[in-house]
């Protein structure tokens, strides 16, 4: 049967996701040099930036899908540090290419990543009707809208702590949006989140902005020696 | 001083090439003058080994730290390590022409050597599929570790396994089970240490020429060679 | 279409906290390689890409040598010697046009993603291995009967012809696998798969092809399919190590 951490249930729910000095370059061009930035239990950290300032490697880097070239990433769950293989599992991350398998419907796409993180498979189900999401319909045959609800739901399946969101709300309708902003507000009561957007964006609980344009612009000379030679 | 060592080296595989031809007698079974090209084909092959052995610690060391250099060090040991093994195909076939007629005939070990051979020219051909500098280090350290295990077995195993073949196993077994006329053996083994010296030499080149060519990459500059757009 | 109601606070959070997941780890980690392998052929039937690749491919082949060989076919003679090394490569060019669809596929629609977040990656690994192993088995079980009545393929002993079959298919599987994973991250996929497989698939192949010659001519020499198997666990065990680095940044 399930094996539950009693001590998980009652320690100090203190969350924290830290990064500093972040180093990110693709071949000659640096994408991220030398980003700080931090969020704890409840808050939200913003993440602007015109396109291309890189708030999406951001956030690829603090999902664990890109490695840094240099600099720390640090979360915290619970009063308990992940190292970098667990916050890959642990984050919840919502991105305009996360892509579903077409031929199968919304229901088993979420079952399956159930089955994956070891959570029961009415989570999908619920997550589905709460965001309004057509169970039964392929994958691919959703809608632009349905599919960034189907996103969410995804994303929150294993109850996260920290959610990592790159434009989360696009495609949206208003209904769409009202059942997310719903979701995200209850995330927050013990959880926390990094929102990347490239327009101004109304969030709640906004604790800090980190504006990457004008870091950017600062390091914008290909320094050398940046791109990871001896 | 470098100097020193350098001449010293080529002093040495001069001597291995003279000690080859003068010093060591013939072997019993071959055809005329043709086990002369032993010492030059068999450490050949073992220092395309030691060079793809060396790209697979250098590509794990890389694994571990994630320094690029390292990664470089792999691939510059995979170059010259085809290079010896290009040479030791073809040294290969030329004695096979001579003692069983024709240049190539799946023998054991010209099929392991084959396989290597592709193995490591693969490497090179996936390095060059890659846009991105980490994530082609990456994979193709992963692929050079693979190596590690599969290098072995070309060489080593596959040989052994001689179930497939029509020709019996290599006449001279020079794994160092059979006993090996003195002089031969030492004119070889000169050989050998001749040519793995001059493998480090020669990846040491090739290490710090990656290097800089890496170094000019991130500095943005033109080198005149380049062709004007 | 339900309005957005108020969302009941999920059932205890503390079942998916770190460390507090349902399931044993070995049960979890068996679910999720099962769940893999579901999700593979559950899509795999409503598209039947993978199946028709393969299966085409092969008869194809098929076909041709069949068709080169004139209607004499091979004289007995020859037989031994020629038509089991013919299976093998049908069989091999086969598994190199459809099984690296398991990973391009992945990375090509962007599902990757998802997988890279959510799948254990050893888990992951097994579970496409056996996906292309019983898609490969499964091109077999057609292929190979196939080819006996075509080709006029005297076996002797089933046996020896299952085991050559189940081994090298496994390995070949295996193989493709871990290289399918590197090659998909690549460019130029499609035609670096072959240039990186053969390498490290041709040593099977001579291993498989001689033990199906065994099959035709009723014994195999010792140690064959020893070596096969020996072969198939080094493939296996250096795909379970190589795997995790491959996938993950």
């Amino acid at each position: 049967m399930g094996r539950y951490n009693p001590q998980a249930m009652t320690a100090p729910s203190d969350s924290l996701v830290e990064f500093t000095d972040l180093l990110r370059g693709f071949g000659r061009v640096p994408v991220l040099a030398g980003v700080s930035g931090q969020a704890r239990t409840g808050q939200v950290l913003l993440v602007t930036g015109s396109n291309g300032s890189g708030k999406s490697t951001l956030l690829r880097c603090l999902a664990g899908l890109l490695r840094p070239q240099a600099g720390t990433i640090r979360l915290r769950e619970d009063g308990r540090e992940l190292d970098a293989v667990e916050r890959r599992r642990r984050v919840g991350y919502v991105a305009p290419d996360l892509a579903f398998y077409e031929p199968l419907t919304a229901e088993e796409n979420l079952t399956f990543f159930c089955r994956l993180r070891g959570v029961p498979a009415r989570r999908a189900v619920e997550l589905l009707a709460t965001l309004g999401v057509p169970a039964r319909r392929a994958a691919g045959a959703l809608s632009s809208g349905m599919r960034q609800r189907l996103r969410w739901a995804w994303a929150l399946l294993h109850q996260p702590r920290l959610l990592l969101l790159d434009e989360p709300f696009q495609n949206l309708d208003e209904a769409g949006e009202a059942a997310v902003r719903t979701l995200l507000d209850s995330h927050l009561e013990d959880g926390l989140a990094v929102i990347a957007t490239p327009s101004p964006l109304l969030v709640p609980r906004l604790a800090a902005t980190l504006d990457l344009s004008r870091h950017h612009a600062a390091s914008d000379r290909p320094t050398a020696g940046r791109a990871g030679t001896a | 001083m470098r100097h020193f060592w350098h001449w010293l080296l080529w002093l040495w595989i001069a001597l291995a090439i003279a000690g080859a031809f003068l010093y060591a007698p013939l072997a019993k079974d071959f055809i005329g003058q043709s086990s002369r090209i032993l010492f030059f084909h068999v450490p050949m092959a073992w220092g395309s080994f030691v060079a793809f052995m060396t790209a697979g610690v250098w590509s794990l060391l890389y694994l571990g730290k994630r320094q690029l250099d390292h990664d470089r060090a792999a691939q510059a040991a995979v170059e010259v390590g085809l290079l010896f093994c290009v040479l030791a195909t073809v040294t290969g076939a030329m004695w096979a022409r001579v003692m069983w007629g024709a240049w190539w005939n799946w023998d054991p070990r010209q099929t392991s050597i084959a396989f290597v051979l592709v193995f490591y020219a693969a490497y090179l051909v996936l390095r060059g599929a890659i846009e991105d500098p980490d994530l082609r280090a990456r994979l193709a350290a992963a692929y050079a570790v693979f190596g590690l295990v599969v290098a072995p077995f070309l060489f080593f195993v596959l040989p052994r396994m001689a179930t497939f073949t029509l020709h019996p196993d290599a006449v001279v077994n020079t794994r160092g089970k059979v006993d090996v006329d003195a002089r031969m053996l030492q004119v070889l083994l000169v050989s050998a240490l001749g040519f793995n010296v001059f493998f480090f030499w020669l990846h040491r080149l090739r290490w710090r020429l990656l290097r800089l060519e890496a170094r000019r990459a991130a500095e943005g500059l033109t080198m005149m060679t380049e062709a004007q757009p | 279409m339900s309005a957005p109601g108020s969302l009941p606070l999920p059932a205890p959070r503390a079942a998916a906290m770190a460390g507090g997941e349902v399931g044993t780890p070995v049960r979890r980690w068996l679910g999720e390689a099962t769940a893999v392998f579901v999700k593979d052929w559950r899509t795999e039937l409503r598209t039947r890409h993978a199946l028709h690749t393969l299966l085409l491919f092969a008869v194809t082949t098929l076909i041709t040598v069949s068709m080169a060989l004139g209607p004499l076919g091979v004289s007995s003679g020859e037989r031994l010697a020629v038509l089991p090394a013919l299976l093998w490569i049908i069989l091999l060019f086969a598994a190199a046009a459809g099984l690296p669809r398991g990973f391009v596929q992945e990375e090509e629609t962007h599902t990757a993603t998802a997988l890279r977040l959510a799948a254990t990656p050893s888990a992951l690994f097994c579970g496409k291995t056996l996906y292309s192993a019983s898609l490969l088995l499964a091109l077999e079980a057609l292929l190979v009967p196939l080819y006996v009545a075509v080709m006029q393929l005297p076996v002797v002993s089933l046996g020896l012809l299952f085991a050559a079959l189940a081994a090298g298919g496994l390995g070949l599987a295996i193989g493709s696998t871990l290289l399918a994973a590197i090659v998909a991250q690549a460019q130029g996929r499609g035609a670096l798969f072959p240039i990186l497989a053969f390498p490290v698939l041709l040593p099977l192949l001579l291993l498989a092809v001689e033990l199906t010659r065994g099959a035709v001519a009723g014994s195999v020499g010792e140690g064959v399919l020893a070596n096969l198997l020996l072969y198939d666990g080094a493939l296996a065990v250096s795909g379970l190590m190589l795997f995790p680095i491959v996938w993950n940044p």
